[in-house]
Order: C-alpha cells, then structure tokens, then sequence
C-alpha cells in the first residue's frame, strides 16, 4: 500500500483519464466514423473509415430535408428560452423586489409547480393544443413552455441575494420598478439569465416525447424526432442515419463547447436549484 | 439561509426609502410583471395538470366524442392489469439500474477533475459532452455501437471468443441495455452535478489528513464520501426521478418491445393514448406515476430540509 512516486503517479493518472474518456467517447466516435463510409465500406473492421467519403452525407441531405428539421428546432429552442427568459426575469423580480400583498403564498405556488412532471400534463395538453388548432404548428412546440417554474425560481433567488443598497440607490433616483429591472437587476442577473438561457435550449432542443405527438407533417417536424422518422426509413442505411444524426448533434455540441460554462452552471444550478 | 435571516433589516430601510418616492403604484406594476407568466402557467400547467385527474374519472364512448364519468373504474381496471404491473416493473427495474451505474461513471469522472491540474478543461469537455448529445443522437450511436454486425461491442466479443449478443432484439438484454444507454447519456449531468459538490469540501480537511499520514483511500472513505453524501443523495433521487420517465431512446430503439419487454410506464402511457386512443385509461397510469412521482420528490425534500445548513 506504498504511495506512487510521483514521476510514475501523474503519467498514470493521465493514462486513466484518456482511456475513461476513450470508453465515454467511443459509441460517439463510432457513430462518426459511420457517417463518413461509404455502403460497400459501411462493415469494414476498424474504426478509422477505410476510405472517408461524404456521400452519406450527400444522400441525407437529398433525401431528407435535415437544413428544414435543424430550422424547426432552432427557432422552437430560442423562442422558448427567449419567452423563458422574458417571464422568469420579470416574474423573478416582482417576486424578489417588488412588494403586493399575497406575494410569499404565490411564490410558494410557483415552487410547488416545480413539483409536476410533464409526464403528467401531456395527455390534457395534447387535447386543450388540439382544440387551439396548433397540431403541426410552432405554436404548440413554444407557448406551452415559455412559463417554467424552475427559471422563474432561480431568477428570484439570484435576484434576492443581490444587495439591497443597489435597489435603494435606483428608488432615491426615482426609478421605477420596470426601470430598475431593466437597468439594475437584468444586468447584474447576467450569469443566471445565461445558465438559464444554456438549460432551456438544451432542454427544449431534447424535447421528444411532446413533439412525436404534436407534429405528425414532416415539414415541421423537429431533429431530434426526424432521426426516429429517418431510422424507420433507412433501416439498412446506417452511415445515412448516422449522417443525420451528426448533423443534429452539431448545433448543441458548438453550443455547448461555446458555452461551457453558463452549460455547466445552468446544468449544476438546475439541478441542486440554487 | 443566511440571505432570508438579514431580509426584515433590509425591510425596515426600504420603506422608510420608499414611501415617499412612490404609493400605491406598486401593487400595478407587480400586477404588470407577473400577469403574463401567471396566466401562461394556468393556463398551460396548472389547467392541464387537474384537466389529467379529471380525465382519469371519465371515460370516452366509442367514437372518442363524449366522456363520460366512471368514477375509479380506470383506476380499478389499472390496477388488475397484468400489462400495466409488468409495465411497472420494467420502468423500476430500468431505474434500478440506471441510477447506480450512472452515478458510478459520473462518480468516476468528478473525482478526476474536479481539482484543477494541467489539461482539466479538455477533460472536463470531453466527462461533461453526453449532455450536450441529444437523446436521439445517443440512441442511434448506440444503436450502432451494439449493431449485431457493424457494431464494436459484438466485435470486441468475437475477438475474445465469445458469442455476439442480440443486445436489443433480445427479450432479456433489451431493457438492461437500454439502461445502460441512458445511464449513458446522464453521466454527463451526473459528474457536473457532483464535480460541483466536490468542489465544495473545503481543501484544508485533505491537508489536515495528509498531515496525518491518511492514505488516498482512508482520504476518500472519511472525507469525500462523507462530505459529498448530501449531493450523492440529490443526484440519486434526481437520477431515479428522470429514469422512471425515459421514453426517447426506447421510442427510437425498441419501440417498447421485444414482447414489450422494455414497455416501461410512459411509454405505456403514450400507447395507450395514442394507439389505443383511450385517453381516459392513459391519464389514470400518468396520475399514479405522479404520485410515485411525488413520493420520490416528497423524499428530496425532506432531505433538503434536514439538510440546508450543511452546505
């Protein structure tokens, strides 16, 4: 049970890191290397492509409108954590800041809202949309999400714990409540409105289950569930399906490498709620 | 904790600054603020959520035009349904698995960067990447990774001597399998989530025991574990609480089959609303799952409670 010394211990400890991410990474890698085979390469042993090729990418792109799909799911996600951010900052403040009466009762509504799954909502939801006529629109992909209890939450106790002094300097100047959210709150709120922006994005582009139901014409269908349409239709076709399915990692895997940290934070704030 | 206690002083000055400035307008801009999301939550979570125990008591007739009360009759029919019971057992049973081997790989991933050393950030990247991959990516890459002749595990078997396995066509290994694949997708948000509470044990209790000579390991088992037990907790329930309602990559890879073997709740629920068009029958399996539901977040809380000064 002697220690390692220390010129064996890091290369040791470095090697243990590249082979955990090695395994992590690898069903990624190999989906990779599909994407770049060719059909009569798409068996070959190895993980490095025999001859790399973009004809499955070719293919995709003519027979599924995958450029349409990745519109779909981008204009849902970033009207969702546009309206997300929009009513959590401002729910967030009047909740933190502003004074009415019956104001802790209703932010414990809010935090007891936290408690219902969507699992649950999406049976009634389905028929109330269906009566709105919103089946194969944008709007039923967006309105029902841009009230989440989680970002109203965590927008008001990051906006409760900012000093006091800052509200009351705003107040002698006469500033009113919307002014001061706009000019003192939003901005020093910044690092909660990014971790929030990072969940809600990642969060609605993972969407599944409510769009499968609520979209069933192909031109508005979102990425992720055009991969299960694309799967049942290219059954053999795997370096297609894996050509899609790059293409729809492509949009959160930039995000996420952009963004890491406000992904990180949004993910560990999310989580632990504050 | 600490923010709540100082609150009344910050009162006292506020109203004293305030009064003169500005009455009664308050109360309108309050009402400006928050009539939109108040509305949006009625209207789209609160409405739906009761609307769902109001479906369960009723029944549709024949053409799904009228539904008609049943009182418990749907909870009654669910509860003598073998399907349902097998469909209860394979959602816990996936969630017995995922949890404990997606809090092992996150737990493995944390405990190597959460200290900062040369290079930290690309493995970081590289631990915390499967939250970034949608759950339909991650299926179609597994999928492919357990392919019967294309994939790399299936050779990895040969290569040893051993049999290929049919990892998702087979009515015993597709459920484990496809925990495996979600426990997967969550390491990801299973090592930030315990990075974060790494990070959070103070360094010098590590300094104090190596001042006393404390292995790595006597380190690990009377310093991290205990430390890090609040968090190891939460990221439990939040594990067990996300698994019990996975439905994306069974949808792209089983289908709830083979011999709906990996029919886990929800997805019984989809089935039965949107297959079997028995909305009613669909929204009393939903109602229960929200109380296991409930029960488990129920647990957190109570937690949390106990726990809030110790972090």
């Amino acid at each position: 049970m002697g220690r390692l010394p220390r010129w064996l211990a890091r290369p040791l400890f470095y090697l243990a890191l590249g082979v955990y991410a090695w395994l992590l990474v690898l069903p990624l890698l190999t989906l990779l290397s599909a994407s770049f085979r060719s059909d009569a390469d798409l068996y070959a042993p190895g993980l490095l492509p025999p001859r790399p090729t973009l004809e499955a990418y070719q293919e995709a792109l003519q027979k599924h409108p995958v450029g349409r799909y990745l519109l779909n799911s981008l204009v849902v996600s970033l009207s969702v954590t546009l309206g997300v951010l929009l009513v959590s900052a401002s729910m967030g403040y009047a909740l933190a800041r502003v004074r009415f009466v019956g104001q802790s009762l209703l932010f414990g509504f809010v935090v007891s809202l936290l408690l219902i799954p969507g699992e649950v909502t999406f049976l009634p939801l389905y028929l109330m949309v269906q009566q709105f006529g919103w089946i194969n629109t944008y709007w039923a992909l967006t309105v029902p999400f841009i009230a989440a209890p989680l970002g109203i939450f965590l927008l008001r106790q990051f906006i409760k714990s900012l000093p006091q002094d800052l509200f009351d300097a705003a107040r002698i100047d006469g500033a009113g409540h919307l002014r001061i959210l706009w000019h003192v709150a939003l901005p020093l709120a910044a690092p909660a409105l990014g971790a929030l922006a990072a969940l809600t994005f990642l969060g609605t582009w993972n969407m599944y289950l409510w769009p499968l139901v609520v979209i069933n014409n192909s031109s508005m269908q979102t990425a992720q569930i055009a991969i299960a349409q694309v799967v049942s239709v290219e059954v053999t076709s795997w370096n297609v399906v894996a050509a899609v399915s790059i293409l729809v990692l492509l949009p959160t895997l930039l995000a996420f490498l952009l963004a890491q940290r406000a992904f990180v934070r949004g993910i560990a704030l999310g989580g632990l709620k504050g | 904790m600490a923010v709540e206690l100082k609150q009344p002083d910050f009162d006292r000055k506020r109203t004293i600054l305030k009064s003169p400035v500005r009455l009664g307008g308050e109360t309108l801009e309050a009402l400006f603020l928050l009539i939109p999301g108040l509305v949006l939550l009625l209207v789209f979570l609160v409405w739906p959520t009761l609307n769902a125990f109001w479906l369960s008591f009723h029944r549709e007739n024949l053409l799904g035009t009228q539904r008609d009360w049943v009182g418990l009759a749907n909870y009654a029919e669910m509860l003598q349904d073998p399907a349902f019971w097998r469909s209860v057992g394979a959602t816990f049973l996936f969630a017995a698995i995922v949890a404990p081997v997606q809090m092992l790989l996150g737990l493995i991933a944390a405990l190597m960067v959460a200290r900062p050393f040369p290079g930290v950030n690309v493995f970081r990247t590289l631990f915390f990447l499967t939250t970034a991959v949608p759950t339909a990516v991650a299926a179609v890459a597994w999928g492919w990774f357990l392919h019967p002749i294309g994939g790399v595990v299936n050779r990895w078997l040969e290569a040893l001597g051993l049999p290929p396995q049919p990892w998702l066509t087979s009515v015993e290994l597709a459920l484990p399998t496809l925990a495996i694949v979600t426990a997967w997708a969550g390491v990801g948000f299973t090592a930030i989530l315990l990075t974060a509470g790494l990070q959070q044990i103070p360094e010098d209790l590590y300094e104090a025991a190596r001042l006393d000579g404390a292995s790595v390991w006597a380190q690990f088992w009377h310093i991290t574990l205990p430390m890090l037990s609040p968090t190891l907790f939460l990221v439990a329930l939040l594990t067990m609480l996300s698994s019990l309602t996975a439905f994306g990559q069974i949808h792209l890879l089983t289908r709830g089959g083979p011999a709906e073997s990996t029919m886990v709740w929800v997805y019984r629920i989809y089935q039965d609303a949107f297959f079997n068009f028995r909305f009613s029958y669909a929204s009393a399996q939903a109602t229960a799952l929200f109380l296991v539901l409930l029960l488990l977040a129920g647990l957190q809380f109570r937690w949390f409670g106990r726990k809030v000064h110790y972090g």
